[in-house]
């Protein structure tokens, strides 16, 4: 019998940083096998070892299209990411997943994409960016909204640049007030404020909006009013997790476990559930 | 026609499974106000009148109160994995609660949901579950209310009726408990019969409408007050199930074990951000409801409750499951607002 | 002894004095009596008064939901009393704002609890309103650790045998912390795991680590309302290891928690007569 709690043994590739307190890092399967036969959809989760300290859960934000690695990136927050902050490359860290639902790529083929992100929710939006990408003409037009607190909490900025040179791609980029710095090029002010004043045309648009909740409390009612309707807005929710399994009954918000009856979710969805977040 | 054993064939019966090495467990005076199921290592240890129900659970056989998942080895930058050996001694209850043999059944779904837990799978093989039906109960008991009763069969290997005349009628309903007891019994003419079992005092539809409705309500922060915070009710539960998963060991290695764990603790859905989705005892005591009554239910079909009273026995404030429903279901008829 | 609780809560609750009164509850004689919170006059009469009144109540004191309510009245037994001294000493309540009710109180349980057999204080000595009397109050001064005395003339390997089996039974419910009045700590040790000091796992190791960490952090502070030992699913003898620390308190430092408000506490302060015998 399978044991469905021990995870795989994966090298660490790379392991980069991006703000005071953010990294990302790259790593593939040790065992080879295990690294052909490995797939999983964007918007899935994997559960993330470092051994002696215990598992912390990640959205794998690579695109499943890039078959030699995945990705993971993080907040230094706690025991475990305290513990991840300290790799290196060429060490051993554990993952057990894929776990959770996925984005809807196939259902979204053929529409305008907006994806609206703060902070340290870029991670997860950036693999079904790039999964896009790598599926254009799958896809309508793509606009970026990404905003974070200061311009130093900005992440996979490099990648932002990158996007924006890409064709039919709009990058957005703006921080909070007074998280500007002199040289600032990007926008200032509050991310739905920004969605608003964008004008970003909405039409036969599906919408990927991940943040902190007041960031999406604020930017629902703009696309709401721009005509996306709320099956077509889409959101990736978090939750403490432990087995990534839906069997230590901690993730539930209401009746849904997070860990398996998503983490992704439509707005649609998500207002049949109880304030349990 | 019936299958009875006498009480002495079954000691000597007890005495012998443990004789062969296997783990036989069943409720015994631990001391003296002290009542548990514990593992026997001799057969007049095991008591099987003169009580309503022990104090724990029999799900300690089947889902461990720590168990090790695996275990790692760490030498500089090398990480090893390795299996723990699996259990392989067959375990037999004898006198177990019918409410404690029931959750098995019921706990099989979420155990078995889509990944299939390796760990609660070879234990449940490997037990055997010998019920004694009930023929008393208290205050606290309410297996009606959830639709068993004090002889359910659910979860039972075989299911011993007290004759009152120092047999027991044995009804092996399982190939299993037809094998525990090959050759051992008698056929009679007598037959048992299980006490009435509590009056049903809750009307669960209502009590659902309730919850279907209630998210919200402002009643949870009154059915929740006296509340201290702690898991007797959850540890001594025969269906709860949360667990924790953390790595113990030392700079050599150590290994991954998972604990019983509660939803009841304050820190149970805390994230590391900081953020508690559930920070008020209101709430956590709301989802110990709702998930035993609405959600469990509603995913996979069954209560998450048999109606054992443990919770409320345990509980240092008399609360537990029974007086929340009762007083769910007061609300739901009468809005007054008082937990009793 | 009933009325006049009944009647003392009323006139509290109807004339504002206090916006609830924290008492004993029961739902059926002879079944034991748990918290109940009683905001409204009229609602006086579902309080009780009997010899099934355990729970120490003083633990809803530090409890933010019941802060939330308002001034509080509460009902105490003589020990239940003497944790308050012990949270004022420490600063968790404003004893001002709390209105005591002490009953007198002969015994709880049936038998008689073990810390009844040995209890000093029948009689609340610093409650505002004090209801009830007990005939011959015992203040026996020399029998409190006749249980530790006894178990103490076991060898140590006994001693140890019992443990080893007492704590093999800990399922870490952390009841003995939650019903604990003096266990009001934000987030206890055993919680924190940067680095986690105490193991969460219910194996010997980690009960062991648990309830001796316990004990060591009340030493000199736990009042023996034993509040522990009842809530303990396991019917682990939490008193006897309360016993052997509150015992080298009293030896050691000639102190004893909640009997005397004008003492300051052992483990919160400093006195030149300290012993030092351990610095060498």
């Amino acid at each position: 019998m399978t044991n469905i709690y021990k995870p795989d043994l994966m090298e660490v590739l790379q392991v980069k940083q991006h703000t005071p307190d953010v990294k990302s890092v790259r790593i593939k399967f040790q065992d080879e096998a295990r690294a052909r036969e490995f797939d999983f959809h964007v918007g899935q989760f994997g559960i993330f070892s470092a051994f002696g300290y215990g598992e912390s859960t990640f959205n794998i934000c690579s695109s499943s299209n890039w078959k030699d690695y995945i990705e993971f990136c993080f907040r230094k927050t706690g025991m475990v990411t305290e513990a991840l902050w300290r790799i290196e490359e060429g060490d051993t860290i554990g993952f057990r997943g894929p776990y959770g639902n996925s984005y809807p790529m196939k259902e979204w083929e053929g529409k305008n994409l907006i994806f609206i992100g703060g902070g340290i929710a870029m991670p997860p939006i950036r693999c079904a960016i790039w999964y896009a990408l790598e599926n254009r003409e799958k896809y309508g037009n793509i606009t970026i909204v990404y905003g974070a607190r200061t311009v130093d909490d900005l992440v996979f900025q490099d990648e932002l640049d990158e996007w924006a040179t890409r064709e039919r791609v709009t990058v957005i980029r703006t921080v909070d007030p007074g998280g500007e710095t002199p040289d600032w090029t990007g926008k200032v002010g509050f991310v739905p404020t920004v969605v608003e004043e964008s004008n970003i045309p909405m039409d036969n648009t599906a919408a990927l909006v991940i943040g902190p909740p007041i960031m999406i409390k604020y930017t629902l009612p703009i696309l709401a009013k721009a005509g996306i309707a709320d099956e077509d807005i889409y959101t990736s929710l978090e939750n403490r997790m432990k087995c990534g399994v839906g069997k230590c009954g901690r993730c539930n918000v209401g009746p849904v476990y997070v860990c398996k009856e998503g983490p992704v979710f439509n707005m649609e969805q998500l207002k049949t559930l109880p304030n349990d977040m | 026609m019936s299958e009875v054993i006498s009480q002495q064939t079954l000691s000597q019966l007890v005495d012998q499974w443990i004789s062969q090495g296997k783990r036989v467990a069943g409720p015994t005076r631990v001391k003296p106000d002290v009542l548990l199921y514990e593992f026997l290592t001799a057969a007049d240890q095991l008591l099987l009148n003169g009580f309503i129900r022990p104090a724990n659970t029999i799900k300690e056989l089947i889902f461990p109160r720590t168990e090790k998942l695996y275990g790692y080895r760490l030498e500089g930058k090398q990480i090893e994995l390795y299996d723990v050996e699996p259990p392989a001694t067959e375990q037999i209850v004898v006198g177990a609660r019918p409410c404690d043999a029931a959750a098995f059944p019921t706990l099989d779904y979420v155990f078995n949901w889509d990944y299939k837990d390796p760990f609660y799978r070879r234990l449940r093989d490997l037990t055997t579950i010998v019920t004694l039906a009930c023929r008393d109960h208290d205050e606290h008991c309410f297996c009606t209310s959830v639709k068993l009763a004090p002889d359910d069969e659910g979860g039972s290997d075989a299911m011993l009726f007290d004759l009152g005349d120092g047999n027991y009628e044995v009804r092996c309903l399982t190939d299993k408990g037809k094998a525990l007891f090959a050759g051992a019994t008698q056929s009679s003419d007598k037959v048992g019969k299980a006490g009435p079992g509590p009056e049903p005092s809750i009307d669960l539809d209502k009590v659902k409408q309730f919850l279907d409705t209630n998210f919200e309500s402002p009643q949870w922060q009154s059915l929740s007050l006296r509340c201290v915070g702690c898991g007797a009710c959850a540890y001594t539960c025969p269906t709860c199930h949360c667990f924790d998963i953390v790595d113990e060991g030392n700079a050599a290695g150590g290994a991954r074990v998972r604990n019983w764990d509660a939803c009841q603790f304050s820190m149970f859905t805390m994230h590391a951000s900081g953020h508690n989705p559930r920070s008020d005892k209101s709430q956590r005591q709301r989802q110990r409801i709702m998930h035993k009554f609405q959600i469990y239910p509603d995913k996979f079909g069954e209560i998450l409750c048999t109606g054992c009273g443990n919770c409320t026995r345990n509980c240092p404030v008399s609360l537990g499951v029974k007086p929340v429903l009762e007083a769910i279901q007061e609300i739901a008829t009468t809005e007054t607002i008082e937990t009793k | 002894m009933l009325n006049q609780l009944h009647e003392t809560c009323r006139k509290l609750l109807e004339d504002g004095t206090v916006q609830v009164v924290i008492g004993y509850g029961q739902s059926s004689p002879d079944t034991p009596a748990y918290p109940i919170f009683v905001t409204r006059p009229e609602d006086v009469q579902q309080l009780v008064w009997n010899n099934q009144c355990f729970g120490n109540l003083t633990t809803y004191l530090t409890r933010k939901e019941v802060r939330a309510m308002g001034k509080p009245a509460i009902v105490v037994k003589g020990c239940d009393e003497k944790t308050l001294v012990v949270l004022e000493k420490e600063s968790q309540i404003d004893r001002s704002q709390i209105v005591v009710i002490g009953m007198a109180c002969s015994a709880v349980g049936n038998p008689p609890l073990a810390k009844c057999q040995a209890c000093e204080v029948h009689m609340p000595r610093f409650a505002d309103a004090t209801i009830g009397q007990v005939e011959n109050p015992a203040s026996e001064t020399d029998g409190r650790y006749a249980d530790l005395e006894a178990f103490l003339q076991k060898t140590p390997a006994d001693r140890m045998a019992y443990w080893m089996n007492e704590l093999d039974r800990c399922v870490k419910c952390y009841a003995c912390r939650q019903v604990c009045p003096l266990c009001y700590c934000e987030t206890c040790i055993v919680d924190k795991n940067r680095p986690q000091r105490i193991d969460t796992s219910p194996t010997l190791k980690g009960n062991y680590a648990w309830h001796i960490t316990r004990a060591f952090h009340l030493a000199a502070r736990c009042v023996g309302c034993d509040e522990c030992t009842r809530a303990c699913p396991a019917g682990i003898d939490l008193r006897l290891l309360n016993l052997s620390v509150a015992k080298a308190a009293e030896t050691d430092f000639g102190f004893r928690a909640g009997m005397d408000p004008e003492v300051e506490p052992v483990v919160g302060s400093y006195s030149e007569q300290d012993k030092e015998g351990f610095i060498r």
